[in-house]
């Protein structure tokens, strides 16, 4: 036999390696749950919630047409509510980060580069904001918008985005703050004003920034609860959320699992995608290279 | 092309802090202009109150015939190049060069909206765009990578590149602020002569400001020399060397550094406060003064002179810096290369003095051998 180091790396490996793989499965434990649970027949899957021992790793007869079920079933018009509830939750996602990007870059690229009086001020004012918890503003905002008519539409959900939030606006500050005054200059040189500045040069170089705030308006969006439950009544207004949330009580409890857990996978799925396509923009700056370093 | 003229200006920054005084310049159309001066001078700040980027406390600037006070820097026709070159990172080099140009056309594109004039005239327009760049591109040898991105590129190419997008502008007036101070001692030297070659080309007002004497002294047709926001002496590069102004400029200008010794004239002779004396070669009033002699003019000579000791020596090859001891004075002094030892007493000459006065500004009173 060949006398060999290997047995002491492959012990390293394995001690640095446990840690990671307890979480990842401490993580992926309920995805995988909902997953089986999703495939099972409804038996079995009723018996699941129960903790009878039947969830297996892999179900023996998966039932792939508990999706179609799931889908058919929502609401209380076939296919339509789904749809109605899908095409709701991406038009209100997408204003979101549209609203969110815009808004917070704008503001971010005023407190870090435009010289006004109050500015500091102004900044802590904002910053303070993060510290008032959502319940507290809840019912004033729910009476302000219902006195503008515009309870039971998507407005409420959507145009908040637009004015901006303390942290999006506090992460493109910092980053703005980076940027080199030359290139700022060299861009009023070029002719351009405050907003053409934000617009061509600023905007554009906070790539890594904008990553971050558009994948977490989407996953805070996509997945929110409490404000589609609190501005959204009639059905054909639901967002996806609110939509699973009726499946549930429409069947009273445990008897539909199967179908519930298999709109909660077909809900979870964008997140998913999104998460894996931007991976690469949040390790990866654009910055470097813009001037000598 | 135009003349710039400055006029009184005066930059006060926010905690009463001069950056400039009293400023009056001007600087010829078609001149390559070299704004020195240590760190903190102020040359930087005055550039960028001629690009518009800083507004003068008070005082007048003129760009041509136009007084240009409040005019915006878009309006101003200048091009500026950084010293971090300020590349748009997320522009290849050919959009980069396009930037400034496009910018300028979407203004007459409102014009022409407004005015009615054809299509046609836009489309022949994007052609003299693309033109222009093919030209600059062509000029400053950067056609090979006009598709790459700022990050992909060496440090000399983005000043080139910086470079272009000053000059696909046109403009009346070139502002270049330290643009070689981040390149290598080598390539700096390279894109010098390129610099020249350029003015001489374009025969563009060009303004420069750079804090490396020697730079300043290879490029500019005329050197403005400043200190603490004062402009100590304008002129041509040998007359900045031969006759520097006051003790400043003599001791900013020259490597090594000119030798200064305090101390007073009396009846035609330098009394050190060391206690030497030494005879200038010209007649000058008498007073308290400051000597001011070069290095290359004391040589080691056979007749008369002054003695002196060997104190150290650099043999350079073509030439020789040697540290002499004259009575508890040390003098640097650059001279041919000789025998001469470590320790060894030599007489010395000096062939050309300046004397100033003694408290280092003012008036000049030089004499020359």
């Amino acid at each position: 036999m060949t006398p060999t180091h290997a047995p002491r790396g492959v012990l390293t490996h394995f001690l640095r390696h446990v840690p990671l793989i307890l979480g990842a499965v401490l993580m992926l434990f309920p995805l995988w749950w909902m997953l089986v649970v999703s495939l099972e027949t409804e038996t079995r899957a009723g018996m699941a919630m129960l903790g009878g021992d039947v969830v297996q790793v892999w179900p023996e007869d998966p039932q792939w047409h508990n999706y179609a079920d799931a889908m058919r079933e929502v609401g209380s018009t076939p296919w339509i509510a789904f749809l109605d509830a899908l095409a709701n939750s991406i038009v209100v996602t997408v204003s979101v980060i549209v609203g969110t990007v815009l808004s917070c870059s704008l503001v971010g690229f005023a407190f870090a580069r435009v010289r006004f009086r109050g500015r500091a001020g102004m900044f802590l004012l904002m910053l303070a904001t993060m510290m008032l918890p959502a319940q507290v503003t809840m019912i004033p905002l729910f009476l302000l918008f219902r006195s503008m008519g515009w309870v039971d539409t998507l407005l409420p959900l959507i145009v908040p985005a637009f004015f901006g939030s303390a942290f999006n606006i506090f992460l493109y500050r910092q980053f703005i703050a980076g940027i080199p005054e030359a290139l700022l200059e060299a861009g009023r040189l070029d002719g351009l004003g405050w907003l053409g500045l934000w617009w061509r040069i600023v905007l554009p170089m906070c790539t890594p920034v904008t990553a971050i705030v558009a994948v977490f308006s989407f996953i805070y969006t996509w997945n929110d609860f409490m404000s589609p439950l609190i501005y959204l009544h009639s059905e054909s207004n639901y967002t996806l959320a609110i939509a699973l949330n009726s499946f549930r009580t429409q069947y009273a409890g445990l008897e539909d699992v199967h179908l519930l857990m298999a709109l909660s996978v077909v809900t979870m799925i964008p997140c998913i995608l999104l998460f894996l396509a931007a991976q690469k923009q949040f390790i990866e700056g654009l910055g470097s290279g813009a001037v000598k370093g | 092309m135009a003349e710039v003229r400055l006029e009184g200006v005066t930059k006060i920054f926010p905690g009463d802090v001069t950056a400039v005084a009293a400023c009056d310049l001007i600087i010829p159309d078609g001149q390559f202009t070299v704004l020195v001066g240590p760190s903190g001078c102020g040359k930087s700040t005055t550039l960028r109150m001629i690009a518009g980027l800083e507004t003068a406390t008070s005082g007048t600037i003129a760009i041509g015939e136009r007084i240009v006070d409040d005019v915006p820097p878009r309006d101003r026709d200048v091009a500026m190049v950084f010293q971090s070159y300020a590349l748009y990172p997320h522009m290849n080099v050919e959009q980069n060069l396009r930037f400034p140009l496009e910018r300028r056309r979407r203004t007459s594109f409102l014009k022409s909206l407004l005015s009615g004039t054809g299509r046609a005239a836009r489309s022949a327009e994007t052609v003299a765009i693309g033109k222009r760049i093919a030209a600059a591109a062509t000029q400053l040898e950067i056609e090979d990578y006009l598709h790459r991105f700022p990050r992909e590129l060496s440090g000399g190419q983005r000043q080139r590149v910086a470079l272009g997008r000053a000059l696909v502008r046109d403009p009346k007036v070139f502002l270049l602020d330290e643009p070689l101070s981040n390149l290598d001692a080598k390539l700096r030297i390279a894109m010098r002569a390129e610099l020249r070659s350029l003015h001489r080309r374009l025969g563009a007002t060009m303004i420069h400001v750079t804090h490396d004497q020697e730079e300043a002294m290879t490029l500019g047709d005329v050197l403005v020399v400043m200190k603490d926001g004062v402009i100590h002496q304008v002129g041509p590069p040998s007359e900045i060397y031969d006759r520097p102004a006051d003790r400043f400029v003599a001791s900013f200008v020259g490597t090594p550094p000119m030798n200064l010794i305090d101390g007073e004239v009396r009846d035609g002779r330098f009394f050190a406060t060391s206690g030497v004396v030494l005879s200038p070669p010209a007649a000058i009033a008498d007073g308290p003064a400051v000597l001011g002699v070069r290095p290359e003019d004391i040589r080691p000579t056979q007749d008369g002179g002054v003695a002196a000791t060997a104190q150290s020596i650099e043999r350079l090859g073509d030439r020789m810096d040697v540290v002499f001891d004259v009575s508890g004075t040390s003098m640097a002094s650059r001279c041919e290369p000789s025998e001469l030892e470590v320790g060894q007493s030599v007489a010395i000459a000096i062939d050309v003095a300046h004397v100033f006065d003694a408290g280092g500004c003012g008036a000049r009173r030089s004499t020359r051998g």
